[in-house]
């Protein structure tokens, strides 16, 4: 007997509304249909009535956790069909403000799933920490969120000594935080039984429905955005790729925490390794025509922006891509065979910004044609009850 | 394999299907074909050259026509591909079975261009509202909004 | 009598309805982010519920996109009286950049009435306690 069941979109389990409709068998998930518009907001036809600056301030925010990542995919692209090279003094702070964004958003991300798993005190925790970040990023800034530091041609403000002290105060903190985290991870038996073979994608599935990020790296396929395409001042320092082989959401969680060790890296070496001049050049008002297609990895996978100029001070056509969206595929093969029960944890699992994508769950019987709605927090209370009732996986094991 | 052995290997192998290659930067290779040959070059880019990962397909309003643009990429360069359909007669083959991938940027192109992909598995609207009025393609260069007034409760409007 | 206990008991603990219309998220994360020790509104019995059954207070984020339209409207009619809307962020109060889009209906309260209103892009967490702890110093 099969039921549908919607879910969405006013629900409190991911914070945007988005509405997902989904066949069951019994507990079993069979299909699963994403209703997307939601949160569909006409920016690229906004953008063609703005100016290129005005553009920052508009592509920024596209989404609020990821906020960086698109003003920077833009700026870049900008530059490239204007002509102009940022000095090197810019763009170290562009990108180290890039990794701080980086580790927020990783941080927040370890939280949401504690939340979904069931463990809130993890949830704090992370929150608390999370908190150090964006007072380093309020010093640089000025804003918790929505930087607008970047501009064209540079950035536009500048960091002193003090600050620089501040930063590498504050990560040496995380680092000890975090690498708390990963000792409970490794010796918390229930946590990692709870998401080990949840959400299963293996590699061919991963690669042929285009996933990227940490959903793609966690199957296996390393790619990564600042390995191949290295822009500005990633093939100066000194990283390596995070990659997971358990294709589940323990293996994106182990991904994630990986990346933030490395981000701690990286944010140490931009710091003290920050050269000295100016901080931006002068922009031209118009761009030359011409095309340009901008990628960046931003936390959540890869970002592309398609830039088109037709010699005026507005832009001729921008595409915005943004990560999410291309994980849509992949999440739908992911729920198909999955519990009920699972499913706020393997939504939760691709770091779903919703709003990045354009911007809107439904269980409905196959059989009867009946509809149901379930509230998400019935879901993970029931998803929670289940796994404190079933035996606990003992060979579940922490790879790290 | 750099880029100018990739053009000269490419140029060699595709031959007439593929009009012209530009390499306006490092990495960047811009390849225009006709709409009916886009299955046959992306099977053998696929195939032979490795291009699996598609990151997104844009289109552009160039007046009379329409311009699709499929961005590929793979580890060495990427692979941006360019067909021109008449806005007159906006019909494309879906690609999805080379890359199921296609599917979620095909739809969109759809409800945003107006344009008609043949074969898609799915061909719903994606990102349109429930409630939109039919035959409104919000990204065509001629449509514009009429705003409805607004009303500011408790003041002047 | 049981009108003053209640009166009491919703003046010191509202029950919170969180509703994203079409936001950037900014917002939400700071909504949220309230819960959270830095800031922590659960000390003053704020609690964020999950349904509008049980909600006093509806906090509504973000310009509203026309699918979001009736969502919102047959939300409000969900949540029982008295009711209170707080509109957080430049988005609920009047677009904020995305005003002229042909999504965009242009703020919250062109949908339903607002009754306080919490600027910011985003809005600091300390300003929306601030915000909720006004409204209920109003009533």
């Amino acid at each position: 007997m099969n039921f549908q069941i919607p879910i969405g979109p006013q629900h409190p389990a991911l914070k945007e509304p988005i509405s997902l409709r989904m066949t069951v068998e019994g507990e079993v998930i069979t299909d699963v249909d994403i209703r997307l518009g939601y949160n569909h907001r006409g920016m690229e036809k906004l953008a063609e009535e703005k100016t290129w600056i005005q553009n920052i301030y508009l592509v920024e925010r596209i989404c609020g956790i990821c906020s960086h990542s698109h003003a920077t995919c833009y700026v870049q692209g900008v530059e490239k069909l204007m002509d102009i090279t940022p000095p090197k003094r810019g763009l170290y702070i562009r990108y180290l403000v890039s990794e701080l964004e980086r580790v927020h958003s990783h941080l927040l991300w370890l939280g949401v799933a504690g939340h979904e798993a069931g463990f809130d005190s993890f949830f704090m925790y992370t929150w608390r920490d999370r908190e150090i970040v964006m007072d380093l990023l309020e010093m640089i800034s000025g804003n918790r969120v929505h930087y607008a530091i970047n501009t064209l041609g540079g950035v536009r403000r500048d960091i002193d000594e003090g600050q620089k002290a501040k930063i590498l105060k504050g990560v040496a903190t995380l680092r000890k935080r975090s690498e708390y985290y990963f000792y409970i991870g490794a010796n918390e038996p229930t946590f990692v039984a709870r998401i080990a073979g949840v959400g299963y994608l293996s590699k061919e599935s991963a690669i042929a429905l285009c996933a990227v990020g940490p959903t793609a790296r966690a199957s296996g396929w390393a790619r990564d955005v600042r390995k191949e395409d290295p822009y500005a001042v990633y093939n100066e320092v000194d990283f390596e790729v995070a990659t997971a082989d358990s294709c589940d959401v323990l293996g994106r969680v182990v991904v994630r925490v990986k990346e933030l060790l490395e981000s701690y890296k990286l944010i140490e070496q931009m710091v003290k390794g920050l050269p000295a001049g100016d901080i931006a050049v002068k922009a031209p008002r118009k761009a030359k025509p011409g095309e340009v297609v901008s990628r960046y990895e931003a936390p959540r996978g890869e970002n592309i922006h398609y830039i088109k100029a037709n010699g005026t001070d507005k832009p001729e056509r921008l595409k915005v891509r943004a990560p999410t969206l291309a994980n849509y595929p992949a999440t739908v093969e992911m729920l198909r065979k999955g519990f009920i029960a699972d499913i706020p944890l393997i939504f939760a699992a691709i770091d779903p910004c919703i709003c990045c994508a354009e911007r809107t769950v439904t269980l409905i019987a196959a059989g009867s044609g009946e509809e149901s709605v379930v509230r998400m927090s019935d879901l993970r209370r029931r998803a929670i009850t289940r796994h404190q009732n079933a035996p606990v996986k003992r060979n579940a094991v922490w790879p790290l | 394999m750099t880029d100018t052995e990739l053009i000269e290997k490419l140029k060699a192998d595709l031959g007439g299907k593929v009009a012209e290659i530009a390499h306006p930067a490092p990495r960047r290779l811009f390849l225009k074909v006709a709409p009916q040959d886009l299955i046959a070059v992306t099977t053998r880019l696929r195939d032979v050259y490795g291009v699996v990962f598609l990151s997104t397909i844009s289109g552009v309003d160039n007046g009379e026509t329409f311009e699709i643009v499929y961005h590929f990429s793979t580890p060495e360069t990427d692979f941006n591909l360019r067909t021109e359909i008449p806005r007159a007669d906006p019909h494309i083959a879906s690609i999805t079975p080379v890359i199921p991938g296609a599917i979620l940027y095909e739809r969109e192109l759809q409800d945003m261009f107006g344009m008609i992909i043949d074969g898609l598995p799915d061909p719903r609207p994606l990102v349109l509202p429930d409630d939109w009025p039919a035959g409104n393609y919000p990204l065509r260069k001629d449509w514009k909004r009429v705003r409805p007034e607004e009303v500011i409760p408790g003041g002047k409007s | 009598m049981l009108n003053k206990l209640a009166r009491w008991s919703r003046i010191r603990s509202p029950w919170v309805l969180h509703l994203n219309s079409g936001a950037c998220n900014a917002c939400d994360i700071e909504i949220l982010a309230a819960l959270t020790p830095r800031f922590d509104v659960e000390r003053f019995g704020i609690l964020l519920k999950a349904t509008p059954r049980h909600a006093d207070v509806i906090i509504a984020s973000g310009p509203v996109t026309r699918q979001m339209r009736d969502r919102i409207i047959r939300i409000y009619e969900q949540v029982p009286d008295p009711k209170f809307v707080i509109a957080v962020g430049a988005c609920a109060l009047s677009g904020c950049v995305y005003r002229g889009a042909y999504n965009i209906m242009g703020g919250i309260d062109q949908v339903i009435p607002v009754n306080m209103y919490v600027p910011g892009c985003p809005a600091r967490p300390d300003a929306i306690i601030d915000g909720v702890v006004k409204l209920l110093g109003k009533l």
